[in-house]
């Protein structure tokens, strides 16, 4: 075995040319295969975090046509508790009106623990004026709001709520979400005030959460959902309320995939063919190897060792070209805004994966080559020569 | 004194829709540490009879015994080892390893027998070079020697796991006169010191007849076949 593997070193050695141009094939292959991954992945990811970065991910909601269910502490604090969790809020919502010198336009009002909410929604980071409301009579309001109706800090507004309360409520902040129809619509206040306005004491609309693995969102839900021995309540996840999204993020994966197991085919074809005229160009050597008394499956070795050297310097070099290139495309590729148009993501375990992929199939790739060498018989070549 | 290679009725068949007969009923044996020489005009079979005396062909029908051990129902893995410990080749043309330095070249039969390479075995190959006088370019790689020295490190690389037999096809037929007789004069040597046994197959007829014995083949039968007096 150990004398296989330093002919097969010596043979590749001594080639150089013709390993060199094998070497290239699968560095090529390996490094393209991990740029696409990591740039389909680095997409997908920024997409997802896109649309739900900042947005429930698994949501308690009243069961049924219920619009509220009772605030239970002892739940919160198990929910805070999940190590699958990383931020847990609760809320009251009511939709209501909002007057503006004697125009009404329908809002949502929304209560909520700033501190907990902030976990989701950052709005201390997208306050573009003022601060959190530190007051039950305090508000936050969305900027097209307060442009379209030209309101500023300390301004107050006047809610009409559909039973028909009237509570006037001071503005303290104004928030910018990047979504016009929330900044037009969400009227952001202590859980409490809003709770005193509809006079619905301990009463949630909604628990609020995000997962730290946005995919096992239903997963954790439906976890959530068997611990939760709760008729009056029911949990949601962001992935059944996007299917769109999804079916559109597993195309692109598997448009990625594709273009990966053709690259690897090439790579492979490459391989296959060029050690199959290696064993050509080494028949001699071969033969007389044979006559010496090396077994056919030793022979045979000698070029899936080949395969195997060949594959993993590819695999290892490739990997290195491969994130070198995905760096380089986030550094230098970027969206008018200055943030890098695909984010730099590495997923190892893919890098890994491809480069184990990429050795087994410079083994398989050795297959052929191999199977030619263990039939070669040693009296055709040394009767040739 | 021991047969160390006997064939027994030895025909060889080649082709399946055409048939060729190539060897008939070849019957021949050969004392251990003999010199032997094979004539025959090329086409007369003789190299199909070594082929088969290596075991690298097989006979259509007929035995052959070598060291006492009937090879014919021997599987491919098992005639290797035996090519491997009990056979040494020279050929036409050396057929080393031009990856290889000439040391290492030597060493690959006992590379296939034996893991790891011990000071006895690099002590032998220093001990055989000397004797096919090569030991100056131990270290340079198989094509960076002449073609004398090639065929003398391919005869030192037969004879490094101290084969019992060793067949010579044309060995010097790629070699000048001069070179001729010193590498015959070496086999001789060879034979004397370690008592192998030598096959040699060659046309020149003088190299035959230094032989013990000068065996000839004409047509796939033996033609002659005359022994000197040791």
């Amino acid at each position: 075995m150990r004398l296989a593997f330093s002919i097969a070193y010596r043979f590749l050695k001594s080639n150089k040319g013709q390993t060199d141009l094998i070497l290239i094939g699968i560095i090529i292959g390996v490094s393209v295969q991990i740029f696409i991954g990591s740039l389909i992945d680095g997409l997908q990811i920024s997409l997802v975090d896109k649309t739900i970065g900042n947005a429930s991910q698994i949501t308690i909601v009243p069961a049924g046509k219920d619009k509220y269910f009772l605030e239970d502490r002892a739940l919160l604090d198990t929910l805070k508790t999940n190590d699958n969790l990383t931020a847990v809020s609760e809320s009251y919502d009511n939709s209501a009106f909002i007057n503006i010198n004697g125009d009404t336009y329908p809002i949502l009002l929304r209560g909520l623990e700033f501190e907990d909410a902030n976990m989701i929604y950052e709005f201390s980071d997208k306050l573009i004026e003022g601060n959190i409301p530190q007051l039950q009579n305090e508000t936050l309001i969305g900027a097209t709001l307060a442009t379209d109706n030209n309101l500023k800090i300390g301004d107050e507004i006047e809610i009409l709520t559909p039973e028909g309360v009237n509570q006037r409520l001071k503005i303290s902040g104004i928030f910018d979400l990047k979504v016009s129809n929330l900044n037009k619509t969400w009227i952001v206040m202590p859980i409490e005030g809003a709770r005193a306005i509809f006079v619905n004491d301990n009463q949630l609309t909604s628990i609020e959460m995000q997962v730290s693995d946005v995919f096992k969102a239903d997963t954790i839900a439906e976890e959530i959902k068997n611990n939760l021995n709760n008729s009056s309540v029911d949990v949601v996840n962001w992935k059944e309320e996007n299917e769109e999204l999804l079916s559109g993020l597993s195309g692109q994966s598997a448009s990625s995939i594709m273009i990966q197991v053709f690259v690897l085919l090439a790579v492979l074809l490459g391989i296959s063919s060029v050690l199959a005229i290696s064993v050509v160009q080494k028949s001699k050597q071969l033969g007389i190897l044979k006559a010496m008394g090396i077994k056919d499956n030793q022979a045979s070795f000698i070029f899936l060792f080949q395969g195997l050297i060949l594959g993993t310097v590819g695999a290892i070099l490739g990997s290195i070209f491969g994130v070198l290139l995905t760096y380089i495309f986030s550094i230098f590729v970027k969206s008018p805004d200055g943030t890098s148009l695909v984010p730099f993501y590495l997923d190892y375990k893919f890098i890994g994966m491809s480069a184990l992929i990429a050795i087994v199939a410079s083994m398989i790739a050795a297959l052929i080559p191999a199977r030619n060498t263990s039939k070669l018989n040693p009296i055709e070549v040394i009767k040739n020569g | 004194m021991a047969k160390i290679l006997k064939l027994m009725d030895i025909n060889k068949v080649y082709g399946d829709k055409i048939k060729t007969q190539v060897l008939f009923d070849i019957n021949l044996d050969f004392e251990e540490s003999t010199f032997n020489s094979i004539i025959g005009e090329s086409g007369s079979g003789k190299s199909t009879l070594m082929n088969i005396m290596g075991t690298l062909d097989r006979a259509t029908s007929g035995d052959v015994e070598i060291n006492g051990i009937n090879i014919s129902n021997m599987n491919k893995n098992e005639l290797a080892v035996l090519r491997n410990e009990f056979i040494g080749f020279i050929f036409q043309f050396h057929y080393l390893l031009p990856e290889f330095t000439v040391m290492e070249n030597i060493l690959i039969p006992y590379r296939i027998k034996n893991k790891n390479i011990t000071k006895e075995a690099i002590s032998r190959a220093e001990e055989l070079m000397e004797i096919v006088g090569i030991s100056k370019v131990k270290n340079n790689k198989a094509t960076d020697i002449s073609g004398g020295q090639q065929q003398r490190t391919a005869i030192a690389r037969a004879l490094i796991n101290e084969p019992k037999i060793v067949l010579g096809d044309e060995p010097t037929g790629n070699l000048d006169s001069s070179t001729t007789e010193i590498v015959y004069d070496l086999l001789r040597d060879i034979n004397q010191r370690y008592k192998t046994t030598f096959i040699i197959i060659t046309h020149d007829k003088r190299v035959a007849e230094k032989a013990d014995r000068i065996i000839e083949i004409k047509d796939g039968r033996i033609e002659m076949d005359i022994s000197r007096k040791i």
